[in-house]
């Protein structure tokens, strides 16, 4: 801990084991320690990016802490050694259910976003390949399906998160409507405003700014227009699974008909360079798809695989004793354990065996405590 | 007694098999499925140790599937989960509670966290001992019974034995949160506001015990007619 931590306040020091301290100084020595998120940059990066019950624990703790783990810890040394000039790398998380993928995700995230990085980040994208209730067939093209809603939302959050990259010049002139059209030589603010006013055209948009950013974080010859890309995805295998949505003659959609899909799909082609691709595999919200089926390999299915191919497979799994130990001291800490057989040996012992340390079990049992 | 009774005790298999009754001979022993009650011979009273021998010797009934030896387990809130339970769906009940206990343990520690150092301590956040406290609140001390004399049929005030003062503490909280809460609220979220109002002596339910408590006192002259 350097005086420079103490000065940015983000440290507090409660047990030996178990301090919180700044982001880039990150390392080996640091698993299982709790890192406080600043509740500025939450609020900026993720509108919607964290789980429903991390997001219920930040409000009750008042305060958003992140243990720092193995898996993430490695992203962020990839991250750090990556060549920029290059194609990006593709990073995908896997593990079985509750043990931390989104969450390690964000951890790497919110890494990228204080290393000044341009964010695109899905929070789940099996939220759009599933209950949709408004599907328009696409303006632009005959047999696509936009999806205005979820198009216009996600513009929201981009806007939300990348305030200083809005004022970015974007290159080509795209034509909506008739008499819409946005000039070559506008701000990528414009763009973004034109896709959240406009439901109609939003998915469109959407495609037109993925497109734009795709061509443009390559440029790092220009002095202060350089930026890095960071695409995250949580939740990959939507993209390439089956969707639950059925087109007007009751036939099935497919993922390649539905335009967010397909541009989502082009992004994480690795044609383009500047940037990183991180993502994250999830069962619990995808259609179609076994319980116990947690390997890339399962998810992705075939088609998936080979697209993805070639990536760099992170695994994720459950709290190991020293990090177990740290969660509970946490608990602790923060007043959440409070039934008085909890806090003795016993009852650890007890939920540990009732746990397996898996992250999101212990949660929801030390909820109840 | 015992030995009158034990000659009953041949082992008597219906002919018709009774999925939900228990009916037990007198004479077998409640379960005590708690760690605690292997405590060594040393540390006992000498009425603790007859009733150690007598585990030994008398029958015990089965123990029921939701009772664990683990100190996580509470008869009160077992009771309340089953009075809770509709059709026999036990895992929704069991859901509910532990859905309310994590609601009122996140309101407040969430007030604990945002409150000055000062008055930290007077917040309780432990969800058990707040249920406890407002079961307690809720529980009426005497009650009213009806009884007929001379054709005319009178609420007459009657003691109340523990178990019916429970009974009745938990059937007033359920009934309160079924009947009288907007519709669209969850359980877990009306059980969790109706527990923390008692546990403060407001809400509706408190109300009701003030309520039965001056009816009772109305009707003190009456009293004299309760024979039993």
């Amino acid at each position: 801990m350097t005086r420079e931590d103490k000065e940015k306040g983000l440290w507090r020091s409660i047990f030996p084991i178990n301090f919180k301290t700044y982001n880039t100084y990150h390392s080996e020595g640091h698993t299982g320690q709790y890192y406080m998120l600043p509740p500025a940059h939450i609020q900026k990066l993720f509108p919607y990016g964290l789980p429903p019950r991390f997001q219920l624990q930040i409000k009750t703790f008042n305060e958003g802490c992140v243990m720092v783990r193995p898996p993430a810890l490695e992203l962020i040394s990839y991250l750090k050694r990556a060549d920029y000039s290059k194609p990006p790398l593709r990073y995908v998380l896997y593990g079985d259910i509750g043990t931390g993928k989104t969450m390690s995700l964000c951890h790497a995230l919110h890494y990228c976003y204080t290393q000044g990085w341009l964010i695109v980040h899905i929070p789940d994208a099996h939220l759009w390949v599933k209950n949709c209730k408004e599907l328009l067939p696409s303006s632009s093209r005959p047999s696509r399906f936009d999806q205005p809603i979820q198009a216009s939302q996600w513009l929201k959050n981009f806007k939300i998160t990348n305030e200083r990259f809005l004022s970015k010049v974007q290159l080509d002139r795209y034509v909506w409507t008739k008499r819409e059209s946005t000039e070559k030589g506008q701000p990528l603010g414009e763009l973004i405003d034109q896709g959240v006013n406009r439901m109609k055209s939003s998915s469109d948009v959407v495609g037109a700014v993925l497109r734009e950013l795709r061509l443009q974080a390559g440029g790092a010859t220009e002095g202060e227009g350089a930026f890095k890309l960071a695409v995250a995805v949580d939740g990959v295998n939507a993209l390439w699974g089956k969707t639950s949505l059925k087109k007007e003659d009751r036939t099935m959609c497919e993922p390649e008909e539905l335009t967010l899909i397909h541009n989502l799909r082009k992004m994480m082609k690795n044609n383009w360079s500047g940037g990183a691709i991180l993502t994250a595999l999830s069962q619990t919200g995808s259609v179609f798809k076994p319980r116990s089926a947690y390997l890339p390999n399962e998810l992705l299915g075939e088609e998936g695989f080979d697209s993805m191919e070639p990536f760099v497979p992170v695994s994720v799994s459950n709290y190991n004793e020293k990090e177990f130990e740290s969660c509970y001291l946490y608990y602790l800490d923060r007043n959440w354990l409070q039934h008085p057989h909890s806090r003795s040996e016993e009852g650890k012992k007890e939920l540990i065996f009732l746990c397996n340390k898996n992250p999101s079990i212990l949660e929801r049992l030390c909820a109840a405590l | 007694m015992a030995a009158s009774v034990r000659h009953l005790l041949k082992p008597w298999t219906p002919s018709l098999c009774f999925a939900r009754w228990s009916r037990y001979n007198p004479y077998y022993l409640d379960p005590d499925p708690s760690k605690d009650a292997r405590v060594p011979d040393s540390e006992l009273s000498p009425e603790q140790k007859e009733l150690q021998e007598l585990k030994t010797v008398r029958p015990i009934k089965a123990a029921l599937s939701s009772d664990t030896s683990s100190p996580f387990n509470d008869p009160l809130i077992s009771k309340f989960i089953n009075m809770m339970m509709q059709d026999g769906n036990k895992i929704l009940a069991r859901g509910i509670m532990t859905q309310t206990l994590e609601t009122i343990k996140r309101k407040q520690v969430e007030k604990y966290h945002r409150s000055p150092a000062a008055k930290r301590l007077e917040i309780e956040c432990n969800p058990y001992t707040i249920f406890q406290k407002a079961l307690e609140n809720c529980k009426p001390i005497i009650g009213l019974a009806s009884v007929q004399k001379g054709g005319k049929s009178y609420q007459v005030p009657v003691p109340l034995t523990d178990n019916r003062r429970r009974f009745l503490a938990m059937k007033w909280l359920i009934t309160e949160c079924r009947d009288n809460k907007h519709r669209r609220t969850h359980m877990y979220e009306k059980l969790s506001q109706e527990l923390l109002a008692a546990f403060a002596n407001e809400g509706n339910v408190v109300k009701r015990k003030h309520d039965l408590h001056k009816m009772a006192e109305a009707n003190r002259a009456y009293a004299h007619y309760r024979w039993w």
